[in-house]
Parts: structure tokens; sequence; C-alpha cells
């Protein structure tokens, strides 16, 4: 086991360092001009050749791009990320403050994903083909479909419309007003949370068919154990390892999703500072967070493995 | 099976005909999935034939009808500056399905055709783009979607670029697991040994079996562009307006003060929601009549 975890640690080291570069490529090098992003190909056209150069040089873009690299990993080590273009405020007072809000919606997403998805597939598998397996599979299917930011704008506009609601727009911690705080994180924890249950219904379903066939389950069965505890004990928590690394690999669903879903429900999240970046063409925000959003993904995502790991022996000793 | 085997037998038909009983057994065991492809088709007709069948032009501002409701003249409404909603909804369809089909099939190639070399060389070379794939998948799609969009500056081929890059390791993956099993088997042994090239070998023997595998792919991907596009017009970070498209158009919603009109949010929204379920489903029975086995692995 600790093996394992040491691999799979010095494997997500390697990881971060790979996303770091990537991002640095992508952000920097790709446009071939940062300013282009900034000002936008128009206003480019408006600066002089002066101008141009002296933005450059304020923002530290003339140095070689080795040079730059260095100096945004030590930005990132030293905690405070660089500074935002247009506001004045750093990248990690912006984490500080936002981030609570949207690693909330995620959170209560994931927990609200597992309490619907799993009895949903329950269900279904044990009564295969009949109506409610059927409802359950269309409305799994629809889920997907469904654009999460479009339903989070539908039920904005339909509380406003029928009850003239709408969530408070300031953020507030969930320690001190934590009313205040619900009714800004349970819309978009919500059409996150029905979007991964639709995933994690249909995972489990068919996982869940699959260990109902095993020999184990059938001499847990003929030895008169009964159904239900069966089901518990015997098929259940087999069924459930897919399920869970299918939970870890949704994290991307959640954190992305929560950019266009924030957005639309207007929550004052981490995710609307990544639409303000975009939309403001802020390349040193973007390029932060894009960082912080894959670190934290991956680190999940090796939790996720750890998980697994643990509960599985079989991935452990191999 | 007996099908293919008088084939064989009788003159080799044409791909029309081949087309056609392709078509024909996918109504006769998937009806469900074939009547979404209907709807796909319609969609698609729907999207080519807007300059045609669209009431009016798309970016016409009608400033006698501006934010009204749905009705004799503007069936889904109009918006904020007087444009009719059911023409912008129908070339938006243009626009979103150009995108999602050149991301598809950019993105699914380049994977698949990298997924070949790595499969078939193996060794150090795969190893390097095997990491390289993974750090790819380090980042959510619509994240890395919206950074290169915005690192490369809006337009429709930079939305197509973006998306195609997300799909890129899907490819890879799936085409590279296809080739290893393939590199065991006897007719590719077989090939080795009377002394094909490498060319030869991957384009004559490997390739054509890697060919239902990417069409599963690429079907069972459209629905995931199709929202990925719509989120980045929602964010800004699309293709920039005025160009209708259906994420633009709810982003548009947004800015009509403090309650939006609801035609403007309902009917792009539906447009999505069904495109995305027609080509998900299209997707799933396709991948069930091509390959059973691949049921849940893409």
């Amino acid at each position: 086991m600790y093996s394992y975890i040491a691999r799979r640690l010095a494997f997500g080291a390697l990881t971060v360092i790979g996303v770091s570069i990537m991002v640095f490529v992508v952000m920097r090098i790709l446009p071939g001009d940062p300013l282009v992003a900034i000002f936008g190909p128009e206003g480019m056209t408006k600066l002089t050749a002066e101008q141009r150069a002296n933005y450059m040089r304020e923002l530290g873009l003339s140095d070689p791009l080795w040079v730059q690299y260095l100096r945004w990993v030590k930005d990132i080590i030293r905690g405070n990320f660089g500074q935002s273009f247009f506001r004045s405020e750093s990248v990690a007072d912006m984490i500080l403050r936002r981030g609570p809000l949207t690693a909330e919606i995620a959170l209560i997403s994931v927990v609200l994903s597992w309490l619907v998805g799993i009895p949903v597939a329950i269900v279904s598998a044990l009564k295969p083909n009949t109506v409610a397996d059927s409802v359950a599979r269309f409305a799994s299917i629809l889920f997907i479909a469904v654009p999460g930011f479009w339903v989070g704008m539908l039920i904005v506009l339909a509380l406003l419309f029928w009850f003239g609601y709408r969530a408070p727009m300031a953020g507030v911690g969930f320690f001190t007003d934590p009313l205040g705080n619900l009714q800004l994180v349970i819309g978009p924890a919500i059409v996150l949370g029905l979007g991964q249950a639709a995933y994690i219904a249909r995972m489990g379903r068919s996982s869940l068919l699959e260990v109902i066939r095993e020999d184990y389950v059938r001499t847990a069965r003929a030895k008169g154990l009964n159904g239900r505890l069966v089901i518990a004990l015997h098929a259940l928590p087999n069924a459930l390892l897919p399920v869970i690394t299918l939970s870890g690999v949704l994290l991307g669903l959640v954190l992305a999703g929560s950019i266009p879903v924030e957005r639309a429900f207007g929550t004052p999240g981490l995710g609307y500072s990544m639409f303000q970046a975009v939309s403001e063409r802020d390349v040193f925000v973007m390029q932060n967070l894009v960082f912080i959003y894959s670190v934290v993904f991956v680190m999940l995502n090796i939790l996720v493995d750890l998980t697994i790991a643990f509960l599985d022996p079989r991935i452990r000793l191999r | 099976m007996t099908a293919t085997v008088t084939t064989v037998v009788a003159a080799p038909p044409s791909r029309l005909r081949l087309l056609g009983r392709g078509l024909r057994t996918l109504f006769r065991r998937a009806p469900l999935s074939a009547f979404w492809g209907i709807v796909a088709a319609l969609i698609v007709a729907m999207a080519v034939a807007a300059p045609v069948i669209a009431p009016y032009p798309p970016l016409k501002s009608d400033f006698r009808a501006m934010q009204k409701p749905p009705s004799e003249a503007h069936w889904f409404g109009t918006d904020q500056i007087g444009r009719d909603t059911l023409s912008r909804v129908m070339y938006g369809a243009q626009s979103s399905l150009t995108v999602a089909l050149g991301a598809v099939l950019f993105g699914t190639t380049v994977g698949a055709l990298w997924g070949l070399a790595c499969g078939y060389f193996g060794g150090r070379f795969d190893m390097a783009s095997q990491r390289v794939i993974e750090f790819l998948q380090s980042f959510p799609d619509l994240i890395l979607a919206m950074a290169i969009a915005m690192a490369l500056g809006g337009g429709m081929a930079t939305v197509i670029v973006a998306i195609a890059i997300t799909r890129i390791p899907f490819g890879g993956r799936v085409i590279r697991s296809v080739v290893l099993s393939l590199k065991e088997m006897q007719y590719v042994e077989a090939a080795r040994g009377i002394g094909a090239s490498h060319t030869r070998m991957m384009l004559r023997h490997i390739l054509p079996q890697c060919v239902a595998p990417y069409l599963i792919l690429a079907t069972t991907h459209l629905g995931v562009a199709i929202i990925i596009e719509a989120s980045l017009g929602f964010l800004g970070v699309g293709i920039p307006p005025p160009t209708p498209t259906w994420g633009n158009m709810l982003a548009d919603s947004l800015n009509s003060g403090l309650v939006p009109p609801w035609w403007l949010v309902v009917y792009p929204g539906v447009a999505i929601t069904i495109t995305v379920l027609a080509f998900n489903l299209l997707g799933d029975g396709i991948r069930d009549l091509l390959d059973p086995r691949l049921r849940g692995s893409v």
C-alpha cells in the first residue's frame, strides 16, 4: 500500500509539473502575443510600437520565456499567483475569497449525485426493463444531454417569474450567515448534482447488473441470505468501485461546469471569476486559475485512486 | 452474418447499397436510435437550409418589434434589438453543427492517427505520448477549451481547434488499445513475415480495422462538442457576436435587464438539448450496431 501511495504521489507531482508547462505554453506561447489577448486584435493595431514595448516590459513579457516560466513558478510557490491585470486583487486573494463558495457547491453536488444516482441505479438494476427502469434511463439520458447552465437559467427565470425570488448577489460565508449562504449555493449544487447523478445512475445500473450475475452473489442467495442483504452486503460494495472512479472523473464536469452554471445563477464563486477573467481577456488571472483548477482536479483524482486502492486489494497489490 | 457471406460470393455491392443495408439494419435492430437519427438528419437539414427556410435574416433588426413575445409574425418572439429568434435559432444550428463536426473530425482524426502510431511503434515514443495525453486529460474539457480559445482569440476556426484539442486524448487512447490488440493478430504477423513495410502494414492491415471504433468515437463525442461550443458561446469566448450561435443567444438574453424574457432563454436551450439528445442516441445505436463489445466503454 505505501509503495502504491508513493508511486501515485510521485506521478501526481510529475503531472502537476506537466500541467504547469502546458498552461504556460497555451497562455503565453500560442498567441505569440498576450497583448493581443488583452487588447483584442483591433485594440492592438491602435497601440504604437513604443507603447507595445512599454507594456511588454512592464508585464515582464520581454524576458526570455524560460525566465518568465521560472518567475511564474516562483510566484506559485510563494503562494501569491500574480496580480490581475484589471483588478487590484491578487489571484491568491481571489481564491481565498471566492474559492470556498465553489468548493461548497462542488461538495454538495457530489453528495447529491450519490444520494440521487445510487438509489435510481439500484431500482433500475433490480427491476430491469420495467416502467421504473425505463423512466430512470430516459431521465439519465435527458440529463446528460441538457446543458447545466441552461437548466440554471430556467430555474432562475422560474423563481423570478412565479415567486419574484432572486438569490442574494453578495458572497457570504457559511459560518457568518448559513441561510444566506445556502441560498447562494443550493441552486448551482442541484444543477451540477443532477448532471452527475445521471452518469452515476447509468454506470451504477450496468455495474450492478454485471455483479448480480457473479458466483458469489448466487452463493449468498443459495445459503439463504435474504434478498436485500445480498444486495446491500455482497453486490453493492463491489458494484460501487467503478462508480467511485467515475465520480472522480465527473469532478472535472463539476469544476468546469461550475463556470457557466455560476454565471447563470450569478453566484459570486471562483467559477464566476473565471468567467470574468475570460471575458476581460485577463491572461494572467486565467493562467493561474486554469492551473489551480487542473491541480485540484489532479489531486482529487489521486485521492479517488487511493480510496479505490484502499477499498480494493486487487489494485493495491498490482 | 449470412448477408456478408452472400456478398462475398456475388458481385461486390455498390457503396450506396451497403449504406442502405446498414440503415435498414439500424431501423430494424434499434428503432429508437433510428428515430433520433432522423431527428439529427432534420436538424442538419435545418442548418443547411437555414437561408431558405428562415423567415427573417438573422442579423436584421426590426425596431418596431423589439423584445416581443412569440406571435404570428415571430413564432419564437424577438430579442432586445428586434431580431427574429426563430431565424437565429435556425442559423445557430449552422455554427453549432459546423463547429461540432469540424472539432470532432479534426480532434478524433489527430487522436486516432497518434494512437495508431503509439500502438504500432510502442517503446519510448509511446511512453512519452501517453504522458502528454495524461497531461491533456488533467484539464477538465471546458477549461482547456476556454484557455485555448482565449489564447488564440475569437473566431470559428479557433473554437474548432480549441474543442478538437480536448477530443485528442479520447481518440488516442481508444485507437491505441485497438491497435495493441490487432498487432497480435496472425494476419498482421503474416504480413510482417512476407516483409511488408511499416507504412503498408499500418495503412493496409491495421487502419481498416480501426474504422468502426473511429466512427463510434466520432458520433459519441458530437454531443459533448455541441455542449462545449454552447458553453464557450455563453461565456463569451466562442464565435463572437453578432453571429447567431445558441450559446451567444443565451448569453445575450442575460443582457436584457434584470428579468430575461423567457422566450430568449427557452428556445435556444431546447435547440441545444434536442440536438445533443439526437446525436447521443444515434451514437449509442451506431455503437451497438458496429461493436456491441464497446458498450459502456466509449
